[in-house]
């Protein structure tokens, strides 16, 4: 019976009699869950509206179909996006905090929260992967020509740098720990720009440059945004707050350089303020400014520390959400491969 | 062994879609699903995770140079595949080592080792390969890889009732190629031109082991006009990333200071 249910779905939408023909063909174990509707459902979403002609001469593209396909990845790409910086960030803080009398609480929390980091993070990676038990095969080979291997081995080793700190604690024997730990986070935070950096995507190919800068800066923002919520002694607080002063500072710098990049493919460029790209995006920097804003309030309340570190986490979580989005736009607009590669091309 | 390929000669293409059905076939790749687009006769669109050819269909209101027609008219097809290029951008991208070059010069996916990540998918200049969600896998044209084995051809050449998609040693394709692009230009089809035969007309992917006649601009037939392998820029993406892991490290020790004790 097992079997019989097994066969049928190997064949199904292949019309083939099982009986009669042998599934041994290249594409023979590709599961088919979803069969294609029969009718009505188009083969790609159509992003605009259509000539049923191809371009002519002025606007040359196919139908203005999308050239290039769009990224497949899911909400937990970006969330590790944020996790994986916040852990860089702290693994940095732990390292440097390590040993220091006054901020021995601050340690511990850095060491947790690389800890949490690198724990949670690959298991959000796993969550996106279309066959999430076949994990292991990230550490099958390492590709120097894949940021994505490079990322994989960074976070693996970090993973176990940062159980290991967790273990050893404060004794003075863990500061190899720490520092090896501290090299891994530098790597998991800013990796994942080159990675996106590191792709056909239009926009994210013509921001290669700036996106290791804005992810690396929104790292340090997020880390100290997310220590702001919890209770430190006043030398601590201080530590935090010159972190996120600098990180706050860099990242809105950054985001600036982004655009200015971006800009120079203003068909890619319009992602960013177009349909939800748009809206997390400029949420994004709207997040990050009120953040900026609260924490340049006088005074010294617990309260003002946590409502700007909230308002920075926020913000951050929008700039990973929108620079994934702003990556599926960009690809719904042919002319934004086609116009940047044309550049200087005389023919 | 020797490098082996297409040599896709749009001019004698009919559109016929054989190369579709013979690759489906010959695959079991699963059904699209039947779906009228209203764009002439391409109902396929794109290339996807289980369309591994796809016709081309551009119906334009001009006239080749040297054709006469009652009216300003012209019908062009190009049937399109992965281009195995030379530097691809999908199999330096593969964190798994599933996309391998093989004996024969082609990409090949291994569906026993791909986990699904996704990443050969925003690498592909071309916008060929992409994940299938219900299977979890990415897929691609395997350039026949088992009937090259076994010394056949690839099924879509095979069938291809024109020759319109040749067949052979890319060596070989490229001497034809030349061959039938001074033809035309002879006949005075001045629109013929050849696309990423060799690293010289496509420095961003150093040649294509398929590679393509085309009767139009390539991004008419939705090819990238200068498509370039995202790991030949990435180099400078690392330096900037050196530089901003340094201003992180520079900020941590401004901040620890600042906490007072040394």
């Amino acid at each position: 019976m097992i079997g019989l249910f097994t066969k049928q779905q190997a064949t199904a939408e292949r019309e083939l009699d099982p009986q009669l023909a042998h599934l041994t063909g290249e594409a023979a174990k590709l599961h088919v869950k979803h069969p294609a509707a029969q009718q009505g459902v188009p083969p790609i979403p159509l992003w605009q509206k259509v000539p049923s002609q191809p371009g002519e001469a002025a606007h040359q593209d196919y139908y203005r179909l999308p050239l290039l396909k769009e990224p497949v990845w899911i909400w937990s790409v970006p969330a590790y996006f944020y996790l994986g910086g916040v852990a860089g960030g702290s693994a940095l803080l732990a390292t440097l905090a390590h040993g220091k009398r006054g901020l021995k609480k601050l340690a511990s929390l850095c060491r947790g929260l690389a800890f949490a980091g690198t724990t949670v993070g690959p298991a959000l990676l796993t969550y996106d992967l279309g066959r999430m038990g076949r994990f292991l095969n990230m550490l099958r080979v390492f590709r120097p020509s894949s940021p994505m291997s490079v990322g994989s081995w960074s976070l693996a080793g970090s993973g176990a740098l940062a159980t290991l700190a967790l273990i050893q604690g404060d004794r003075p024997a863990a500061k190899p720990t720490t520092r090896a730990l501290a090299g891994g986070g530098l790597v998991v935070s800013g990796y994942t720009g080159v990675l996106l950096g590191n792709s056909a995507n239009p926009l994210w190919q013509g921001t290669r440059l700036t996106l290791p800068l804005l992810f690396t800066a929104s790292a340090i923002a997020s880390t100290s945004a997310l220590l702001e919520l919890f209770t430190l002694n006043r030398q601590e607080e201080r530590v935090v707050r010159r972190f996120g002063t600098i990180g706050k500072i860099a990242e809105a710098g950054s985001m600036a350089l982004f655009e200015l990049e971006a800009a120079q493919n203003p068909e890619a460029a319009r992602a960013l303020n177009r349909s939800k790209a748009g809206v997390l995006w400029n949420g994004a920097k709207g997040f990050l400014v009120a953040g900026i804003a609260v924490s340049l309030l006088p005074g010294h309340s617990v309260g003002k520390r946590r409502a700007a570190g909230t308002l920075t986490t926020i913000g951050a979580l929008c700039l990973r959400f929108g620079l994934l989005e702003a990556g599926k736009e960009a690809v719904r607009d042919p002319q934004a491969v086609i116009k940047a590669q044309r550049k200087g091309d005389g023919r | 062994m020797e490098p082996h390929g297409f040599f896709t000669d749009t001019s004698v293409c009919i559109g016929c879609k054989a190369c579709e059905v013979a690759c489906k076939q010959w695959n079991q790749l699963p059904a699209d699903g039947a779906y009228f687009s209203g764009r002439s006769y391409d109902n396929t669109m794109h290339l996807e995770s289980t369309t591994w050819r796809h016709v081309a269909f551009l119906e334009r209101s001009r006239q080749l140079s040297g054709q006469t027609t009652a009216r300003p008219f012209s019908w062009l097809f190009l049937s399109d595949v992965c281009k195995h290029c030379n530097r691809a951008g999908c199999l330096e991208a593969c964190p798994t080592g599933a996309l391998v070059r093989t004996e024969f010069a082609s990409v090949y996916l291994q569906p026993d080792v791909c986990n699904g990540c996704g990443y050969c998918v925003v690498a592909c200049p071309f916008g060929v390969i992409n994940r299938r969600e219900d299977d979890g896998r990415a897929w691609k044209c395997t350039l026949c890889y088992d009937r090259q084995k076994v010394g056949l051809e690839p099924a879509c050449a095979k069938t291809c009732p024109t020759d319109s998609i040749f067949f052979g040693p890319v060596g070989e394709l490229q001497v034809r190629a030349q061959a039938r692009l001074l033809e035309l230009h002879r006949k005075g089809v001045h629109e013929a031109r050849l696309y990423g035969m060799t690293e010289l007309d496509q420095p961003g992917t150093e040649g294509l082991n398929a590679f393509f006649l085309l009767l139009d601009r390539p991004e008419a037939y939705n090819l990238p006009p200068e498509p370039r392998v995202p790991t030949k820029e990435v180099g400078r993406a690392w330096g900037m990333m050196g530089l901003a892991a340094a201003g992180m490290v520079a900020a941590a020790i401004a901040a620890v200071r600042a906490g007072g004790e040394k």
